[in-house]
């Protein structure tokens, strides 16, 4: 009897010995992407979520490609392309080379249908909230089936960084229209370097390599196929747990870590680190100027001078974020340096003078009240760690200066359903760009109301120095028109920007080729150059 | 046990003997003390916190416990010994109304199903069908239909706490309803409402007393769960079960945020535990073994 | 028995239309048209009344009752807001995990609550009756979220022993035992303090029974007297009332399921209620709530066939 109990507890130690090692397996020529949500669909005329787009651009390819400067545009599924003098007609030169992941060859029909579909011009007709990205188009045309004609009613300077996005995707036309409703959902059929196994919602995607692909954009090292053979997206909410999978080896790349394991982890031996250094993505909170009380200017105003954005970059995002001024990120094409001295600083003081000359008294209950009016406003944001903690640091500080910022979370996914309303008076969100035009336009053309011009900004002077932007016939002219804007709004403070944010994309010494893009926030793009290496 | 007979028709609870019993446990001393002690931190938390429970002090984000701050200070930077105060008063809120709520409600089935016999089988049963679903699911659905938020959990304990009181009270009625003297008190002509008041409730206090000190807790426990899952208590309110909700974020960098609130929560449950058990070996010594 | 069993089926069926009638409402009271969430914020207001039509939103309550039993019966439950997916299949694809992570939790902790129990019912009154008492306390009042960060602080991140992310695939394969380790410990971790509670309880009552106290004066081995018939008797009441308490694990698997990642109805649940996702809720409401049904009634009949006494009753 003693004798097997002891047989019993060598086992049991045995086994647990071989635990460790035994979890930490992967298999081979698989590498297992963590992230954070899932995303509703992954149709690109459809979605406009990052976690649509990371997936979009493994699955998928674009006319033309972006390099890692964020500026430079390079060949895609279109070898070489002109611009006619005009600046309206684009001439695409397609590969010849290219097929789908069911073996069909790409042709210049293909392209026109996607763009099409993007543009809400094909039936039944899909909603891109993003058509805008497309320019004024007169005319999607294939010329032969190697040549694609974009013909624009007017000239759009920055037409080419934006096929560059996931929502220029080249789709197959036969099967979005087999699965209907379910394009993106239960299949998809595209050129990338990746195709789709499948999907499990909120758990985990699994494409395969696409073994004819040889098309990748010179942006890469590797052109095609893929090196591996699988890779896995899977979804783990829990910041926690992603880095404890990262650190034991049971996932291999993520790009969503929260700040405050960033210098702990890049001192782990077991990874390593990628940054992009032209990185645009901002966190803001913006006001809607004809609601009450958001409506003051002295209340705007104050709002910048009660919220500490150096504090709060160290607090939310432990330093890994810089702080901000101005709308744009003063490494992006067309930033104004002027307006960046004219949005107010940080100066509790300042702001409760403001406040005091503007007419808002202090009330019983430290909050302020005018004419019978008291300081206080509502502001929605998706319910997430960062917007959690920012929301109740900024409360904080603005109950400090007298104003009541009542705050609503939403769920990602009811969460843009509530921010295209009027319910709110403010709102906190972030979002990628690549220069001050593309910024710009996004947010503040009236006709960009209600959403996602949250603001309500009805100006036609900005509307003006937009289209001169957009259009952007000489850099000069652009510059000039951009700077108007970004002063104006510097002075009429209808938004905060409370931080930039940083990638980085951490990886296990397992795999390599797991360079931070950045691309509308997407860490990996392509996934060309992934290898196991152990 | 043969104390039993002796005391007369009613075996009325026999506060100094059972005070005196339960004193004499240790455990249930130190519990009772414990949950003395925690029902006043709640209550005076505005005067015993050190720090404003909501001010951010962006230079400590996440430090650990030190002089300054006595339980180290969460993501925001905000006093988590501060936190953790206001966080008993409102879980103990929270816990107390919907046993409140509850049981009156479930009292009152009670009660009503041993009084008026034609009632019984249907109320009880009734109380059986309620009884068959666990109370998370309440706590779903009513997150469901009103939104998260304290509301919702409250609502959903009290419901699921109805059928528990139901039995109990139903229990301890039908014993005194088959005594000699309501008989007598109907036959003089008593109101029904007079004979529920006058000679029912009393008699059932002890297992009711008992059965609530019990039902707190468990009570905490679901609240504090149902926050934690965010379908409770929302941000910035100080609630345990959400603050140790939003600790688990950065459990590998700064433990604390998330052990703090578990621990004060595991304290409270334990010590009504404890003191529940004890109260029913002191105040029903049948169910003593 | 099949008398008894009828009866008692007879009885679930009031309970079933119950529930579903309170699944119905359930949608009916949520503060948001359904056919404005399915349309998306850009729709058209024809396109939401289309799909209102579609839905049978613009027929009286009655007729709706009507359709939803209808689709109910053909095992419709709807489509997910978020997704598009059928409610249905996303229900078939996590109950399989959530059975999984209860049975697996169940399927230590009820053996070691036994033991617990019964040595604790044999010695008792003695240091080691006070000892797993207060253990068993402990165990009842420990939030379940509290065990499961534990474990994945120490056991997971620490000391990097086991996975704690998710499932790792059918359990007949390795990473799949590794990945339900930690989950499995965590939501059995609050189920032995009752079991030993409960087994106790009973142990006791049969240890002062008159049929032991026979088995005893005839001089049998004090080892088989415990067991055969003490605990052996025991066990129906504990059987019984560990079947009951099926509801209180569930609680404690929604929790463990979001700490872990793990992909069951718990978590599908909390997911659906925090994304608005109404028919999903609702599905997954229903379905829970059938289960319970179920398992009720189960545990009512094995009782029944156990204890020949409350058949008669």
């Amino acid at each position: 009897m003693r004798m097997r109990w002891k047989t019993i507890a060598t086992a049991a130690f045995g086994l647990a010995m071989a635990l460790p090692a035994a979890a930490q397996q992967q298999p081979r020529n698989q590498i297992t992407i963590m992230r954070e949500i899932d995303s509703d669909r992954y149709d690109p005329h459809r979605t406009t979520a990052l976690a649509g787009g990371e997936v979009l651009t493994m699955l998928s390819d674009t006319l033309v490609s972006m390099d890692f400067d964020m500026r430079t545009i390079r060949p895609g599924l279109a070898e070489r392309w002109e611009v006619s003098p005009d600046g309206k007609t684009y001439t695409f030169h397609l590969r010849r080379d290219v097929t789908f992941c069911d073996g069909r060859a790409l042709t210049a029909d293909d392209v026109v249908y996607s763009i099409n579909r993007w543009i809400g011009r094909t039936t039944p007709r899909v909603v891109s909230p993003v058509a805008w990205r497309a320019g004024n188009v007169k005319e999607v045309r294939a010329v032969d089936p190697y040549t694609v004609e974009y013909e624009l009613n007017e000239p759009f300077g920055e037409l080419l960084s934006q096929l560059t996005q996931f929502f220029g995707s080249i789709v197959d036309r036969a099967t979005v229209e087999r699965l209907g409703d379910n394009f993106g959902v239960q299949g998809f059929n595209g050129t990338g370097p990746y195709c789709w196994a499948s999907w499990t919602p909120r758990s985990e995607l699994v494409l395969t390599r696409h073994p004819t692909y040889r098309w990748g954009p010179p942006v890469l090292q590797n052109r095609g196929p893929a090196h591996v053979e699988r890779v896995v997206w899977r979804v783990i909410p829990e910041a926690a747990a992603r880095v404890a999978a990262l650190q034991a080896g049971q996932a291999d790349i993520t790009q969503y870590i929260p700040e405050a394991f960033w210098d702990g982890m890049r001192r782990v031996p077991t990874l390593r680190t990628s940054n992009q250094e032209n990185y645009f993505w901002d966190v803001f909170m913006g006001f809607k100027v004809d609601k009450p009380v958001v409506s003051d200017l002295a209340i705007r105003r104050a709002a910048h001078m009660a919220v500490d954005r150096v504090g709060l970059a160290r607090a939310i995002w432990s330093g890994h974020a810089t702080p901000a001024r101005n709308i744009v990120n003063p490494n992006a094409l067309d930033y104004d340096a002027q307006s960046d001295a004219m949005v107010p600083n940080y100066d509790p003081a300042a702001a409760r003078r403001t406040l005091d000359e503007a007419g808002w008294r202090m009330g019983p209950d430290g909050v302020r009240v005018k004419d019978g009016q008291r300081a206080t406003f509502l502001m929605y944001a998706i319910n997430n760690l960062a917007n959690q903690r920012a929301a109740e640091i900024i409360q904080q500080g603005l109950r400090q200066v007298g104003i009541e910022m009542r705050v609503q979370l939403f769920d990602a996914t009811v969460a843009w359903g509530r921010l295209a309303t009027q319910e709110f008076d403010a709102y906190i969100l972030s979002y990628p760009y690549i220069s001050a035009t593309d910024a710009l336009s996004l947010y503040w053309h009236s006709r960009n109301r209600p959403s996602p011009n949250r603001m309500n900004w009805n100006d036609p002077q900005t509307d003006a120095w937009l289209e001169e932007a957009r259009r952007g016939l000489t850099p000069e002219a652009r510059a000039t028109a951009t700077a108007n804007i970004q002063r104006r709004l510097a002075e009429q403070a209808p938004w905060l920007t409370l931080a930039r944010n940083q990638l980085t994309v951490f990886a296990t010494q397992r795999v390599e080729g797991a360079r931070a893009h950045g691309l509308y926030g997407i860490g990996i793009y392509r996934g060309l150059d992934l290898r196991v290496v152990r | 046990m043969s104390a039993t007979a002796s005391a007369g028709p009613v075996t009325a609870p026999r506060r100094p003997s059972a005070f005196r019993m339960l004193m004499k446990d240790t455990g249930a001393a130190i519990a009772l003390v414990f949950v003395v002690l925690i029902v006043l931190a709640a209550v005076f938390a505005p005067w015993l916190a050190p720090k404003d429970p909501y001010e951010t002090d962006l230079m400590s984000i996440m430090s650990p416990p030190s002089a300054d701050y006595w339980f180290g200070t969460d993501g925001q930077g905000r006093d988590i010994f501060a936190r953790t105060l206001y966080g008993l008063q409102v879980t103990l809120f929270m816990g107390l109304t919907s046993l409140i709520i509850g049981g009156v409600l479930g009292a009152l089935v009670g009660f009503l199903a041993a009084y008026y016999k034609r009632l019984d089988g249907l109320l009880m049963r009734f109380m059986d069908i309620l009884l068959s679903f666990p109370a998370i699911l309440f706590g779903l659905a009513l997150a469901a239909i009103f939104g998260p938020g304290l509301t919702s959990v409250i609502i959903a304990l009290s419901i699921a706490t109805i059928p528990l009181m139901a039995r109990i009270v139903r229990g301890a009625a039908v014993v005194v309803m088959g005594l000699d003297y309501i008989e007598a008190a109907r036959a003089v002509g008593m109101t029904d409402k007079r004979i529920m008041l006058r000679h029912l409730a009393p008699n059932c206090l002890s297992p009711i007393f008992v059965f609530a000190t019990l039902r707190l807790g468990q009570v905490i426990l679901l609240g504090s769960a149902l926050s934690f899952l965010g379908l409770g208590a929302q941000p910035p309110v100080a609630e345990l079960g959400a603050m140790a909700s939003q600790g688990r974020n950065f459990l590998f960098i700064a433990p604390h945020i998330s052990v703090v609130p578990s621990i004060a929560i595991f304290a409270v449950v334990l010590a009504f535990n404890v003191l529940g058990d004890a109260l029913r070996d002191a105040l029903d010594p049948r169910l003593r073994i | 028995m099949a008398k008894y069993a009828l009866q008692r089926l007879a009885l679930a069926i009031p309970v079933l239309l119950g529930v579903l009638l309170v699944g119905f409402f359930l949608m009916q009271v949520v503060p948001t048209d359904p056919a404005i969430i399915r349309a998306g914020p850009q729709a058209t207001q024809d396109v939401v009344e289309a799909i209102r039509e579609e839905l049978g939103l613009n027929k009286p309550l009655w007729q709706q009752f009507g359709l939803y039993m209808w689709r109910l019966f053909q095992g419709d439950l709807g489509v997910s807001i978020i997704n598009n997916v059928a409610v249905t299949q996303e229900l078939g694809d996590t109950i399989g995990p959530t059975l999984e992570l209860m049975v697996a939790s169940l399927f230590w902790s009820i053996p070691l609550g036994i033991l617990m129990g019964t040595l604790a019912a044999y010695w008792r009154g003695s240091l080691i009756d006070r000892g797993i008492m207060a253990i068993s306390v402990a165990g009842v009042s420990v939030p379940v979220f509290f065990i499961g960060l534990l474990m994945i602080w120490l056991l997971g991140f620490q000391w990097q022993l086991l996975p704690f992310t998710g499932r790792g695939g059918p359990l007949w394969t390795m990473d799949g035992i590794m990945a339900i380790i930690l989950p499995a410990l965590t939501l059995g971790g609050v189920f032995v303090g009752p079991v030993a509670r409960m087994t106790r309880t009973a142990v006791v009552d049969m240890l002062s029974a008159d049929h032991v106290r026979t088995a005893r004066a005839k001089g049998l081995n004090e080892f088989l007297v415990v067991l055969r018939h003490a605990l052996r008797n025991a066990l129906i009441p504990v059987i019984t009332l560990i079947g009951l308490q099926i509801g209180f694990l569930l609680g404690g698997a929604v929790v463990t399921e979001t700490i872990f990642s793990w992909p069951g109805v718990g978590r599908l649940a909390v997911g659906a209620i925090l994304s608005s996702d109404f028919p999903m809720a609702q599905g997954t409401i229903i379905v829970l709530s059938l289960g319970f049904i179920l398992i009720n009634l189960a545990v009512d009949l094995l009782y029944a066939v156990l204890d020949p006494r409350v058949r008669l009753s």
